[in-house]
């Protein structure tokens, strides 16, 4: 006789949240990934935008980005993760990518000659979230060495090598540093996972 | 004079931090991966630290351009359509080095494709192109340093379905078109060409694919 073994649970749209949200979509359910893409746009397309400095090639990226959570939200798996660090992930891979594809980099280079963007920036980031004010909160109580080190890294998507030339320090500082910082802004951020 | 650093497989764990922010390069990726693979505390070190690196992500949002939605929603319709039974276009489809490229075409509509270098094969699907008279056909194109070379030809417009709008119910979808000879630095073309095709484009593309690397 078969076993009898509880069905699986399904999600439901309603309550799913964001990570029930992308397994419906790994099942195929485009409205569901519609709702996805309502949720994660703004944060995709915004992380992208600050590591390439370009609204254009951050809308291309954003999309290529999305699309790939659509293609592989069949393989996302929420025991190791929860979606939205894992939407994040691709969208900052992808980031990275780009801004060190050197035709990409040279484009941005030109146009960082004629175009002072920071400005645009920093006037966003101070209209920007409560999960910005956190985050730049936390990020205040790191080390400077650590702050700029995941701060370059991350945000301008320099490799580690570039970061210790940048800083003017050796390479283990800059691993180490990384790390360490990591940790405390996890701690500091109650991030949980 | 300064001693030697360590190299890398004393101590991997120290790269924990710089993987998760994506700052190794693809060898010391490569190698990071395989240590994790093996290593006890990593994957739960390096999740954490993902988990950390999303939050300062959150803090960038920005709203994208409103018409990014429904790029990405009328390539998703036509990608779920291209989720068919044909084995031969699933594997591309789930193929690990894929690539998505998907733009507005001049015509109307969204071209989409997603192709596997390593298997050089790629799959073409479009929706809410504009429906050909019976004279002329959508023809695809590979274009590279391999020169262009005919790519197959996209089957008739389907008519949008009837129902209620939704993303599934966007405008006509294209079934999919599965081709191979794909080069690696390949960009995927369309043109308008009289039906049944021709060998090399007679007019100018209504889009160009360039595939991410």
């Amino acid at each position: 006789m078969e076993p009898i073994r509880p069905a699986p649970r399904v999600p439901e749209r309603g309550d799913a949240g964001l990570d029930g949200l992308v397994t419906l979509a790994g099942w195929g359910d485009q409205a569901a990934f519609e709702a996805v893409y309502d949720r994660v746009a703004a944060p995709v397309f915004g992380l992208i935008r600050r590591v390439l400095r370009d609204s254009a090639q951050a809308e291309e990226v954003a999309q290529e980005t999305l699309l790939e959570v659509w293609r592989t939200a069949a393989r996302f798996d929420p025991a190791r993760g929860a979606a939205l660090a894992w939407i994040m992930t691709i969208a900052h891979r992808r980031a990275v990518d780009r801004v060190r594809s050197e035709a990409a980099a040279a484009a941005r280079e030109a146009r960082a000659a004629s175009a002072p963007v920071l400005a645009d920036q920093v006037a966003e980031a101070v209209e920007s979230s409560l999960e910005a004010e956190r985050v730049s909160r936390c990020l205040d109580g790191l080390t400077e060495l650590q702050r700029e080190s995941i701060t370059l890294a991350y945000y301008s998507g320099y490799s580690y090598p570039q970061v210790a030339s940048a800083l003017g320090v050796a390479l283990g500082t800059v691993k180490t540093r990384i790390r360490d910082g990591l940790k405390r802004l996890r701690d500091c951020l109650g991030v949980s996972w | 004079m300064r001693l030697p650093r360590f190299p890398l497989r004393r101590d991997p764990h120290v790269l924990a931090g710089a993987y998760a922010l994506d700052a190794l390069d693809a060898g010391e990726r490569a190698r990071f991966e395989r240590h994790l693979a093996s290593c006890r505390t990593c994957p739960g070190e390096v999740r954490g630290y993902a988990a950390t690196a999303a939050v300062l992500g959150l803090a960038a949002a920005a709203a994208p351009p409103p018409a990014l939605k429904g790029r990405v929603l009328d390539a998703v319709a036509a990608l779920g359509s291209a989720r068919s039974d044909d084995a031969a276009i699933a594997a591309v489809l789930s193929a690990p080095d894929a690539r998505i490229a998907s733009a507005a075409t001049s015509a109307g509509g969204t071209a989409t494709v997603v192709a596997s270098r390593h298997g050089g094969t790629m799959v073409f699907t479009s929706s809410g192109l504009p429906a050909l008279p019976p004279t002329h056909v959508y023809e695809l194109w590979f274009i590279g340093s391999a020169g262009v070379r005919p790519a197959g030809l996209v089957p008739p417009v389907r008519p949008a379905p009837a129902g209620p709008p939704g993303p599934a119910a966007r405008s006509g979808a294209t079934a999919p078109v599965l081709a191979s000879g794909l080069s690696a630095d390949d960009s995927v073309g369309v043109t308008v060409e009289p039906s049944g095709g021709t060998s090399a484009p007679t007019t100018t593309p209504i889009v160009v694919l360039s595939l991410p690397a």
